[in-house]
């Protein structure tokens, strides 16, 4: 176990140019499983890379366990990587590539044979071990990676997406297996994925990234409730949240919000830094839009009118998109598993105030009151 | 019509073959009989057959000092284009550095050269260097003159092998030495074999070379033993074709011993 701290750790790939990890901060604390998240190109795997010391950092300090760290080698930072191509090495059967890490640091022979076998052991893998790797499946081979990690016992666990190569059912299980594996050995882990999936359900913190920057940091939850910005909104959840320029007005005192052509008041006292007369973005997740038929609490919802555009009825609910008069984007709403609504239709739809989030222009979340939904 | 599709090919197949083979074989059957047996009539099947000739060519004309000369050059040379390709190859393949690209354009483009532009000069320099007429010279020469296509061969697999497999063995605690003997060599084996059969084959048939840069009858190598059968007014046919027979040997050897790597090398993916 360790902790791992990042300060402001920077990488350009060519002088000049954009860098590719901006300034990373965060701290890794002994045990905790952080995910690093956000879309291609955020720069979540090159500082993955730089904590590994495959890449070499530019600027910035990185520590394990309050030592300074960037200029130690890869193979003296007591780190294992598991790759998002498994990185298994194919001449060798899967007994050997178990071994390969320790049989460089001198762990005597016996104590290999004994390490390998209980790892074989844990991951299901004892009767492969005499298989090269390309006789072995995708989740096999993911296992072996897995594995190559655990025998070395490091301090740090590093993960590079590696379930983008398995099949939906079986990155499902393989999650499963991740998340206890981490139980089990309480290491401290650093995960990176652009899957937002595997970021809620394996991190007990989500770092979300964006243009090599790091944008927010939190629990999954918190991260999805309370987004810091638009990107952090826009990229969590599926669908995502509804993201509509809105206009804020007043009137007898009270706070009111334009969308389109729809105005309707906020709730009160929520948002008590907010000004009359200011341009922002109005957010609202797809599960906090109801219709007209199954809201109970009339006074806790604002209705607006939409066209329904498209119905999905994905079984234990329906995604419905809608189009509201002068909003450019359409409307994502979550509805139960049979919604009365057909394409075509312009019917009401249910805002909840509590959960409707605010953004400056700059798309910065407006702080709210914590009453919320 | 499927039986007739068949037979067609199966005919096709068997012309082929004879074409293919049968030079050889009608060389292996000179290999066995006399020059003036052969005068008499070009094509008749060896009866009786000289095995004796063989034992004839090694030990009285000097087949076994030739054979053992092409031996030492061409496993030499052999040896150091294995090494030095594959590591040369590994490096352009596998690191980032100023004229990576340079280099190895300026290595490849030397394959457009004929050998009849480089000889005169490659005559110079060895004679200069107390290289001529010496095995050592010609295993050098042998060594230039193949290492760009080996390079170039090898460099195009070592760009196939995943850089996470590098990137994992050094997590692994193996520095960028120990990664090459131990991770890139072993998995490039297919392409290496390949070069290996390559480089000997030619290397062991090579003759332009040869004929310029010795002389001197202890260090002939094979090609050249052959030729001492030809004279200005006759050539001694039969003992040409035992030469050869005994030059193939271990052209054929190599290949049996390889043929599975190279086969191996040229249809499955040896990374995946």
């Amino acid at each position: 176990m360790a902790v791992v701290t990042l300060d402001k750790l920077t990488k350009f790939y060519e002088r000049g140019q954009v860098p590719a990890a901006d300034a990373v901060s965060l701290e890794v604390n002994h045990g905790e499983f952080v995910v690093l998240l956000g879309p291609s190109g955020c720069g979540k795997t090159t500082t993955l890379r730089m904590i590994a010391g495959l890449e070499p950092i530019s600027s910035g300090a990185l520590s394990i366990d309050g030592r300074v760290v960037n200029n130690v080698p890869a193979k003296d930072r007591d780190i294992a990587m598991v790759f998002q191509s498994y990185a298994l090495y194919p001449h060798m059967n899967v007994a050997d590539n178990l071994a390969f890490g320790l049989k460089r640091r001198s762990v005597d022979r016996a104590e290999i044979a004994r390490r390998v076998a209980a790892v074989a052991d844990t991951l299901g893998l004892g009767g492969l071990l005499e298989r090269k790797p390309h006789a072995l499946s995708g989740g096999q081979r993911q296992r072996v990676a897995l594995g190559r990690a655990i025998v070395r016992d490091p301090k740090v666990f590093l993960f590079d997406e590696p379930l983008s190569n398995l099949d939906a059912s079986l990155r499902v299980s393989t999650r499963g297996e991740i998340g206890k594996l981490h139980r089990r050995l309480g290491a401290t882990m650093i995960y990176v994925t652009h899957d937002q999936v595997e970021a809620m359900t394996l991190g007990q913190r989500i770092c979300i990234m964006n243009g090599g920057r790091v944008v927010q940091v939190g629990a999954p939850l918190e991260v999805y409730k309370h987004p810091a910005n638009t990107f952090v909104a826009s990229f969590l959840g599926n669908p995502p949240m509804n993201l509509v320029p809105a206009r804020i007005t007043q009137s007898n005192g009270r706070l009111l919000v334009k969308v389109g052509a729809h105005l309707f008041e906020l709730a009160a006292g929520r948002y008590p830094a907010l000004t009359a007369g200011a341009e922002v973005t109005l957010g609202i997740r797809p599960e906090h839009i109801a219709t007209a038929t199954n809201a109970a609490e009339d006074g806790r919802f604002a209705s607006i009118d939409a066209e329904v555009v498209q119905v999905e009825a994905l079984g234990a609910e329906t995604i419905v998109t809608a189009r509201v008069a002068g909003v450019a984007s359409e409307l994502f709403a979550r509805l139960g598993p049979d919604p009365d609504t057909v394409v075509g239709e312009r019917r009401a739809f249910l805002l909840d105030r509590y959960a409707i989030h605010l953004f400056d222009a700059a798309g910065v979340r407006i702080p709210a009151h914590a009453a919320e939904a | 019509m499927a039986a007739a599709k068949r037979a067609a090919l199966l005919l096709v197949l068997c012309l082929y073959t004879a074409f293919a083979a049968g030079p050889f074989v009608w060389a292996a059957m000179l290999s066995l009989r006399t020059t003036t047996e052969i005068h008499r009539n070009h094509f008749a099947p060896p009866n009786p057959a000289h095995w004796d000739k063989f034992a004839e060519a090694w030990f009285t004309s000097n087949y076994a000092v030739y054979f053992t000369n092409s031996t030492q050059v061409v496993v030499s040379a052999v040896v150091i284009l294995t090494v030095v390709g594959s590591m040369a190859a590994h490096c352009l393949a596998r690191y980032r550095f100023r004229l990576n690209r340079v280099i190895y354009f300026v290595l490849f483009s030397t394959i457009i050269f004929p050998p009849q532009i480089t000889i005169i000069s490659l005559f110079q320099i060895l004679v200069q260097y107390g290289l001529y007429n010496s095995k050592l010279g010609l295993t050098l020469v042998y060594v230039a003159i193949q290492l760009p296509l080996t390079i170039y061969i090898l460099e195009s697999f070592f760009a196939r092998i995943p850089s996470d497999l590098f990137d994992a063995a050094r997590i692994d605690g193996y520095s960028d030495w120990e990664i090459f003997w131990r991770v890139s060599l072993p998995i490039a084996l297919p392409a290496v074999a390949t070069t290996v059969i390559l480089n000997f084959i030619l290397l062991w048939n090579e003759f332009l070379y040869a004929v310029v840069l010795i002389t001197e009858e202890a260090n002939r190598t094979l090609p050249l033993g052959i030729q001492r059968f030809i004279g200005d007014t006759q050539e001694d046919v039969g003992m040409i074709a035992t030469g050869l027979m005994i030059a193939i040997i271990p052209v054929v050897v190599i290949y049996a011993f390889f043929s599975e790597r190279l086969i191996q090398g040229m249809t499955a993916g040896a990374v995946k």
